[in-house]
């Protein structure tokens, strides 16, 4: 092992002092945040609960710097972090009970040693749960909660205990390179709570199966590294996070939330500003707007997700045959699919829910026709390079069909870009799906979409104007979660930017 | 010998003669094109090359050079060697294959490899395939047959001039598959309309109306006529700018864009400058300084420009600019500039972004190539190592993309043009869809797609002319 002696690569290389410096500015910008809204500019009031967040949060940015300070302290010293530093992040983990995400995660991060990306799942699971049980907990503030409401909140606190235990459990035993063989059947287990959306807790129990097995040792090592390149960008683990956090809360919300509250009018209750009750406020019909927003989420990543992969999949297919066949096969396609590309997404969109009516379905048709080019351009591009290589020339040697050839040994090695540009329009499909409900164009105006919520909004924009700066505040997070997350992966998987 | 004194003295008959070859060379299709376009021409030739066929060199060759091989009896020879390999092939793929197959497949490839060997000797001897082509090819080298043919073959002798040089050629081309692509992009839109199972009919004359009515009404606009007709009268009111009446409201449709046209570019191209002078210093100084905090700063509100929904963040802008602060007003006056600033911001932001991050991404890898390094090597300060040589190779992808993107920011502007009540011709089509009145939105998509392939094009194009790589990577192809 060689040992680094120059402090300031020592600095750049160490995780730990780069996560001190994000979470330190997090915690500063999101402190400033409070700072500013603490104060009620037209009434010229204090308020005092937001003042409250503003003060944790300031001295939580103070304790963040002094770590960071001690961090840079032990690494000049010793060249390592001392244990010593390494308990201070545990009264950070607390920051959760506030919301402080950036500066929990950042305690779980520093406490161990031992980081595997098991161990990080396992935080981000046991995260990601708590946020939910905190969310669903709004509901306790209304009139009456629905019949599974209790049920469903005691398996979210058993779950997350569950996950607690688990991250001791993997900090302890779980290696870079293998898990003993007890945690085989724990593994199994934890595959059980993606049904309520939970990804984590799916990566965490894929992981540990992985490990306990000791089958592969190359596919390990290729999880490991995959895994820990993509988790060392702060910002890409966040927006998954995100977008794990919106998708597990769509998949629970029928269970732990009144549909009636987003959609029922209710009109003792009209255009309410935020209380317990209703914790963003109320519309002009006494529907819930933070019912609204959260089942607004799953339309989105609906729409989101289906116009992305059908596209995908056409486009994909449609590349990866011209660019194995080439010449003329190539030449018509491409000059097909280019009166596609000529024609703006959000236009062609437009002409094809003029045509049929605006529903979702046809949302979802119109938004996929138009994306269709963009990724039939990726799959042919790198389809083309790898058709080149040895192995595809080995297979047609052997007397492979072509189409063998193409979906068994071109494709699977050139879905990496594929899954990347895809990460990315997602976020593009759930602007372009708000913005057409914003228009009337887009979902019917009775379901709780975004773009509806902000329809109704921007009408209410001088006097109450919280209805239209929720909504889109979720579309925002949402898109940036995406466009994060998707950066990081593309750098993972580019090796031009190692 | 010959071929080095053309290059050096082009003259007119040789370069036809040597853009023939090259076209004839690119497939079946370009001969018969060139059959056609030439077809006067033609004929007399095709009448001559049959009548002249007798003095046949080549044949003459070609059968001398065959007795020849098959007396020296190599035939037998090369048949037990392929009989050989086919059966060590056949043993390896545990194939079985009669005797029959076998001395089928050998004397496939044994008269192969005669007709191979025939014609490398044959080409030994100087001696070309007497075809058609060539004798046509060697027509054109005379001057007299030019001076008699140009008139028939006009259109041919013009293929064939713009086939002669490779720039002309690209731009050729290049037009064509623009004029393909806007063809397409009318057709395609007009059929999606087409087949809508919407009836504006019924839209705007009411659920009262009688089927005579209505009948009245598609016989009004041709609505009752079969798909191909109505295509053609759209496809011909496209290229002649004259789309008729709208449905709704009887207003002449090609009056209503060339109005509300010029609104939405003039929006477009001042957020594109807006864009352009923002984002590419911002990339430029986040490439110099990598992972830098200027640089995550730089990135991560890029990255938050291309996140926010446009149409919510010109709510917030009207909330806190007009509603709260009115510095600008909310909604659009042709009159007052200030005006135009809001709807500028916002639908400038995303590009703004994406120029942003293109710029650092392409910058990055330009920082990066040898001949930077060679630069700094030889002393240059890095001011103008930036400025001279990273900048301007930086620059080519980022136009292209700027080309791109400017086509999307026009489609988007439907959207930022309802937000703050623009009368462009975004909101002219959305205004148009609930009916739907398919001559005014057929009329809005195509000539905002026809405006966006002529933007690329000319991009293209004058890559073609400034860059040297694209210059010398088409003479290769050409």
């Amino acid at each position: 092992m060689k040992v680094i002696s120059n402090l300031k690569l020592l600095l750049k290389i160490t995780q730990e002092y780069g996560n001190a410096h994000f979470t330190l500015s997090f915690s500063a910008i999101f402190s400033l945040l409070f700072l500013l809204y603490s104060y009620n500019f037209n009434t010229q009031a204090v308020r005092p609960i937001v003042l409250v967040f503003f003060v944790v949060y300031l001295l939580t940015t103070l304790y963040v710097w002094l770590i960071s300070k001690s961090i840079k302290r032990d690494l000049a010293n010793h060249g390592n972090i001392h244990i010593r530093t390494r308990i201070l992040g545990y009264p950070l983990i607390l920051t959760v009970l506030v919301g402080n995400i950036f500066a929990s995660s950042f305690g779980f991060s520093l406490v161990t040693k031992n980081k595997t990306p098991e161990y990080t799942f396992a935080t981000y699971a046991f995260l990601t749960q708590l946020f939910i049980i905190g969310v669903s907990g709004f509901n306790l503030f209304k009139p009456y909660v629905i019949d599974s409401f209790l049920l469903v909140m005691g398996a979210f606190v058993l779950l997350a205990i569950i996950f607690a235990v688990m991250i001791i459990l993997v900090s302890k035993y779980v290696t870079q390179a293998s898990a003993p063989k007890w945690m085989l059947p724990i593994g199994l287990i934890l595959l059980l709570p993606v049904l309520t959306g939970n990804l984590f807790s799916l990566l965490l129990g894929y992981g540990l199966i992985k490990k306990a097995r000791q089958k592969d040792a190359s596919s390990i090592e290729k999880w490991q590294k995959m895994w820990s390149k993509i988790l060392r960008n702060s910002m890409a683990v966040f927006g998954m996070f995100f977008i794990i956090f919106m998708f597990s809360l769509s998949v629970i919300s029928p269970w732990t939330f009144d549909y009636d509250f987003a959609t029922q009018n209710n009109y003792s209750a009209i255009l309410q500003t935020p209380t317990l009750e209703y914790p963003l406020g109320t519309d002009d019909f006494g529907r819930d707007l933070f019912s609204r927003i959260v089942f607004g989420a799953q339309i989105s990543l609906i729409v989101g997700f289906f116009s992305t992969i059908i596209p995908a999949i056409i486009g994909g297919t449609l590349g990866a045959i011209t660019g194995y066949y080439g010449k003329k096969t190539d030449n018509i396609i491409m000059r097909l699919l280019d009166i596609l590309y000529a024609i703006p997404g959000i236009l062609l969109a437009i002409a094809i829910i003029a045509a049929f009516g605006a529903n979702t379905v046809n949302l979802i048709i119109a938004l996929s026709v138009g994306s269709i080019p963009t990724y039939a351009r990726t799959m042919r591009a790198t389809v083309m390079q790898i058709s080149n290589y040895e192995f595809v020339e080995s297979a047609r040697a052997l007397g492979a069909s072509d189409s063998t050839i193409i979906f068994k040994h071109i494709v699977p090695n050139s879905l990496a870009p594929m899954i990347v540009k895809a990460t990315l329009t997602i976020g593009g499909a759930v602007i372009s799906t708000s913005s057409l409900s914003f228009l009337g164009l887009g979902v019917e105006p009775h379901i709780p979409e975004w773009g509806n919520i902000l329809k109704i909004g921007s009408t209410y924009l001088e006097t109450h104007s919280y209805l239209a700066i929720f909504p889109g505040l979720c579309i925002m997070l949402l898109v940036l979660s995406f466009n994060f997350f998707g950066d990081g992966l593309r750098d993972a998987f580019d090796p031009k930017t190692n | 010998m010959t071929q080095s004194i053309n290059i050096y003295k082009p003259k007119i008959s040789s370069i036809f003669s040597s853009s023939y070859l090259k076209v004839t060379n690119r497939g079946k299709f370009y001969k018969i094109l060139l059959f056609i376009l030439g077809l006067p021409v033609h004929i007399v030739t095709v009448l001559t090359f049959y009548f002249g066929k007798g003095q046949n060199q080549y044949g003459n060759a070609y059968k001398s050079c065959e007795e020849q091989l098959v007396s020296k009896g190599l035939l037998g020879s090369w048949r037990k060697q392929f009989l050989e390999q086919e059966n060590t092939k056949a043993t390896f793929f545990h194939e079985t294959l009669t005797a029959e197959q076998l001395n089928k497949k050998a004397d496939l490839l044994v008269q192969e490899k005669l007709q191979k060997e025939i014609e490398r000797q044959v080409a030994a001897q100087g001696l070309e395939k007497y075809t058609y082509q060539s004798y046509f090819k060697q027509l054109l080298n005379s001057r007299n047959f030019l001076l008699i043919s140009v008139i028939p073959g006009v259109l041919m002798y013009v293929l064939l001039l713009l086939y002669s040089n490779p720039f002309v050629q690209f731009i050729f081309e290049r037009v064509l598959q623009t004029l393909f692509v806007i063809l397409g992009v009318a057709t395609l839109v007009f059929t999606i309309l087409y087949i809508s199972p919407l009836d504006p009919a019924r839209n705007i004359l009411g659920i009262e109306a009688t089927s005579e009515q209505i009948e009245n009404f598609n016989r009004l606009y041709g609505l009752d006529q079969p798909y191909l007709a109505q295509l053609w009268q759209s496809l011909s009111g496209l290229f002649t700018f004259d789309l008729g009446t709208s449905f709704a409201g009887k207003e002449d449709i090609m009056a209503s864009i060339a109005n509300k046209f010029p609104v939405t570019l003039q929006i477009a191209i001042l957020s594109l400058v807006m864009a352009v002078i923002i984002a590419i210093p911002v990339g430029i100084l986040s490439a110099i300084r990598p992972n830098s905090f200027l640089d995550y700063t730089f990135m991560i509100v890029a990255l938050i420009g291309l996140s926010i929904p446009s149409f919510w963040q010109g709510l917030i802008f009207i909330l806190t600019f007009s509603l709260e602060l009115s510095w600008f007003p909310a909604t659009y006056n042709p009159q007052n500039w200030l005006s135009l600033v809001l709807p500028v911001v916002v639908l400038g932001t995303t590009l703004c972004a994406s120029i942003a991050r293109m710029t650092r991404s392409s910058m990055l890898e330009v920082i990066n190539e040898d001949y930077i390094i060679t630069a700094k090597a030889k002393g240059l300060n890095e001011r103008k190592v930036i400025s001279k040589h990273a900048i301007r190779n930086a620059m080519i992808p980022i136009i292209t993309v700027i080309g791109l993107l400017f086509g999307g920011m026009l489609g988007g502007a439907s959207v930022t043009e309802k937000v703050f009540n623009i009368s462009g011709i975004g909101s002219y089509i959305v205004d148009k869809q609930f009916i739907p009145d398919i001559p005014a939105i057929l009329g809005g998509v195509v000539y905002i797609a026809i405006t966006i392939s002529i933007v690329n094009l000319v991009i293209d194009i004058t890559y073609a002319f400034f860059d040297p790589r694209i210059r010398s990577k088409m003479k290769k192809e050409g």
